[in-house]
């Protein structure tokens, strides 16, 4: 009886302390600094003003190397948020739309394809985390933790100045290799994925915002028969698709100096050029406008000056 | 089902646990049997077929073998010594035929289901054939249940163990669910009498067997897979690194390999103990070793006893070997003709351990690397002790000791690049690229891990370290925890689980190393 009555006490504690590190890690809070976040993750929009954002970037990785949103914003004044983390599945950007949509009133969202192709059953972590997101959220957002602790050290951890983006100043090249050979082949998009898809086109719809899908620079990743199973799917939902595998005179990537990693993101150089396209692209379409000369967006133009000193010190 | 996954800890070993309590004694064996096969089928399904074959054929070959050592025996009786070694002579033939039978019966399964792709592989490319690949999924954990159906044939045979009557118990040897994943290779004496005693679970049980599992936790998610981001950044594309970074990801990799490993074996042992159940350990402290064979002694225990009991041994004791290190006795010297004979024996050993890991070429590459460094070993010994007695060096030196356990964690490293690399010819690539283009300023540390996953690796390892040099001065840490004061008891328990769950290396943006051994 005696240990039961221990045991039981232990959990208790064991809740008790559990809570209180969620509440520190996960937690919605205010700016601890002026441009700096507490909370990354897939929060981060919300600590942004209401009704600033005029476009939202959601996908994986591919996103957050290759849209810098404060490139966008000093040359062309456009408000462009990535909403993005590594290995995306659709259900997470499913919510991440929700989140935005919820504080924010985007005019654009721009998906990234590779999503489409990642089969959250298939994804090991996925399942065994976000199935307990309700109960014990701490899983999916325990790497918080980045945020508070050794903040002596710099690193590359997110934060509002970059909008979303992820900034790795590194160049690994890649060989050259045509990875978009002609097939006939369609690879399948998981029914989940296409379910969790229509949500996402439902929810821009209703808000009257342009969902556009791009599929930018992967070499790794990315193949012919996925670019026509994506281009299937657009056409299907009148949706505009831009593919910069096949397009690849858009940006002109030169794998060997424009990549980070060996050909599965773009670096910072590769970034630049895509972001720059991405802005062109909102000027030519009339998509969105200029706030530059906005006082309301008077805390862009400092987050950009905060990110250019971040750049010339990393 | 990995041994970390949640399913296995919270549910299922959960479930196991609770039905446990309140099973009656006589069943609980049973119930343990029950759920090794519930595990086995849900991850093999109808492959289950093969482990009910091994262990029926070992089953039966082990009452046959009592059958016939019991006519033996009432033979012999009142019988002079010369015949008596004529009767003998022939019931051991007759054992010789089943246990002949019942190897090739058990091995075979396991070359079909491991190795006759690779091979067919091979014949294709030496004869330009076209034979068809078969790729078959195999029964899981079947390196590991066929080496102790194996050890208990062997024993039974050689009259070292008695045979078993009761099925319910070798079932339960050749599947019991911690064990049949990862090891540890068990021999029928480890557990026969720990299947045997009425064990319980009871709250030290429970508490010693958690404490275990939360180490292997710790081991697991926060540093080996923390290392994994990077090691495989380094080994699927070692030629945008330079030698220094490639070295370090060989280092990387051998920690990630030891912390997965080890970890599992004390999620296993962890498991096993909650049911009062002790099963003979896999590590000890092997990078502690001073050269090779010991790191073997003290890195995959279970594995390199086996090969020593029914491979080193055998092989040793032929006698093919036997005239052979006789007549090179004769013609040459003692000291030559046992180190043929070890060089035989170790031929063996290592040809089948390589194999045993994998089928694949870096695998027994893996394997000859290590013969050749023990079998050098082996030869240099001598010069070395005379080396050191002229320079008036004593191997209890701790300055010596030191650097012979640099030198032997350094070759483990450079053997384990062989082993993880992805064909033969990337692993020399980076080894020469490790002897050619090495400059320590260039080494790439943020592959993968930021500075702040470097703190929280370094203080991991830091404590598994200190643990580690407890455990080698024969301090046991678990014991000296729970004589403490119930406060500082919590903290560290508590310090561990919310340390894993916070600092983890799990979830978005982590990819989890898969069960390495599981596939062997």
């Amino acid at each position: 009886m005696k240990n039961v009555l221990k045991s039981i006490i232990f959990m208790t504690i064991l809740l008790i302390l559990y809570e209180i590190i969620s509440y520190s890690l996960i937690t919605n809070k205010e700016n601890i600094e002026k441009y700096g976040i507490r909370v990354v993750s897939n929060n981060a929009i919300l600590t942004e003003e209401k009704n600033t954002i005029d476009v939202v970037a959601i996908g994986d990785s591919l996103i957050y190397s290759s849209i810098s949103p404060m490139i966008i914003w000093n040359n062309y004044g456009y408000t462009v948020f990535d909403l993005a983390s590594a290995a995306q599945v659709i259900n997470d950007s499913y919510k991440d739309l929700e989140y935005a949509v919820d504080t924010q009133n985007p005019k654009v969202v721009i998906f990234e394809a590779d999503v489409l192709f990642r089969n959250p059953k298939k994804v090991p972590w996925y399942y065994k985390f976000t199935k307990l997101e309700n109960y014990f959220s701490l899983f999916n957002h325990h790497n918080n933790w980045k945020i508070y602790l050794f903040n002596f050290l710099k690193t590359d951890t997110t934060n509002n100045i970059f909008k979303g983006f992820k900034y790795i100043n590194k160049t690994v090249s890649a060989k050259e290799k045509d990875y978009m050979k002609k097939t006939d082949k369609k690879t399948k998009i998981p029914e989940n994925n296409i379910k969790y898809f229509e949500e996402m086109k439902k929810i821009c719809d209703e808000n009257n915002i342009k969902l556009i899908i791009m599929s930018f620079p992967n070499m790794r990743r990315w193949n012919y028969s996925k670019h026509e199973a994506t281009l299937e799917l657009s056409k299907k939902y009148n949706l505009e698709f831009i593919d910069f595998n096949t397009e690849t005179d858009i940006l002109n990537i030169d794998w060997k100096t424009e990549s980070r990693d060996g050909g599965g993101h773009l670096n910072y150089v590769g970034a630049t050029k895509a972001s720059n396209y991405v802005g062109e692209y909102l000027k030519k379409n009339n998509l969105v406008e200029d706030h530059r000369k906005d006082s309301k967006y008077n805390s862009w133009n400092e987050a950009y000056k905060q990110y250019e000193y971040k750049l010339k010190n990393n | 089902m990995s041994y970390f996954s949640l399913k296995y800890l919270l549910v299922f070993l959960l479930a196991i646990v609770v039905v446990y309590i309140f099973t009656p004694k006589k069943l609980k064996r049973l119930l343990l049997l029950l759920a090794s096969y519930a595990l086995f089928l849900k991850v093999s399904k109808k492959l289950v077929i093969y482990l009910l074959l091994s262990t029926l054929s070992i089953y039966i070959s082990g009452l046959l073998f009592k059958k016939i050592d019991d006519k033996r025996n009432i033979k012999i009786k009142g019988v002079d010594k010369e015949k008596r070694k004529e009767i003998k002579e022939k019931y051991k033939s007759k054992k010789k035929i089943i246990l002949i039978c019942c190897i090739l019966f058990n091995v075979s399964f396991l070359f079909i289901f491991k190795y006759l792709t690779f091979f067919t592989n091979i014949i294709n490319i030496i004869f330009s054939s076209d034979i068809k690949v078969l790729k078959l999924l195999a029964p899981m954990g079947i390196s590991f249940y066929t080496l102790s159906a194996l050890s208990y044939l062997i024993d039974v045979y050689n009259e070292k163990q008695e045979a078993e009557k009761n099925i319910v118990k070798i079932m339960l040897y050749l599947s019991f669910f911690p064990t049949i994943l990862e090891g540890p290779i068990l021999k029928y004496s480890d557990v026969k009498d720990e299947f045997e005693k009425k064990s319980k679970v009871t709250y030290k049980n429970f508490c010693f067997g958690v404490q275990r599992i939360l180490y292997g936790l710790f081991k697991k998610f926060l540093i080996a897979d923390r290392l994994n981001m990077f090691v495989k950044l380094v080994f699927d594309n070692y030629t945008n690194y330079n030698g220094s970074t490639i070295l370090l990801g060989a280092l990387f990799y051998t920690i990630l390999l030891y912390m997965e490993f080890s970890g599992t074996m004390d999620v296993v042992i962890g498991s096993a103990e909650i049911f009062d159940i002790k099963l003979p350990e896999n590590f000890k402290q092997p990078f502690f070793s001073k050269n090779i064979s010991e790191f073997w002694s003290r890195w995959h225990i279970t594995l390199g006893l086996w090969f020593k009991n029914y491979i080193f041994y055998p092989v040793s004791l032929s006698k093919p070997v036997k005239k052979l290190t006789t007549f090179l006795r004769n013609k040459i010297n003692a000291r030559f003709s046992v180190i043929v004979m070890s060089a035989i024996s170790l031929f063996a050993v290592w040809s089948l351990n390589g194999l045993w890991h994998g089928a694949g070429f870096t695998y027994i590459a893996f394997g000859y690397y290590h013969f050749i460094l023990i079998l050098l070993g082996n030869i240099f010994e001598p010069l070395i002790v005379k080396i050191l007695n002229k320079l008036k060096i004593s191997r209890q030196n701790k300055v010596y000791k030191f650097l012979q356990i640099i030198k032997t964690s350094f070759l483990v490293v450079l053997g384990e690049l062989i082993f993880r690399a992805k064909d033969l010819t990337t692993a020399i690539g980076m080894l020469k690229s490790i002897f050619t283009n090495f400059n320590i300023t260039k080494i790439n540390f943020l592959l993968g891990m930021d500075s702040k996953d470097y703190i929280v690796l370094i203080i991991s390892i830091i404590i598994v370290f200190i643990i580690s040099i407890l455990k080698e001065k024969n301090i046991n840490v678990r014991e000296k925890i729970s004589e403490k004061h119930i406060v500082i008891r919590w903290i560290i328990y508590y310090a561990l689980i919310l340390g894993i769950i916070v600092f983890g290396a799990y979830g978005p943006g982590y990819d989890p190393v898969e069960p390495i051994y599981a596939d062997f």
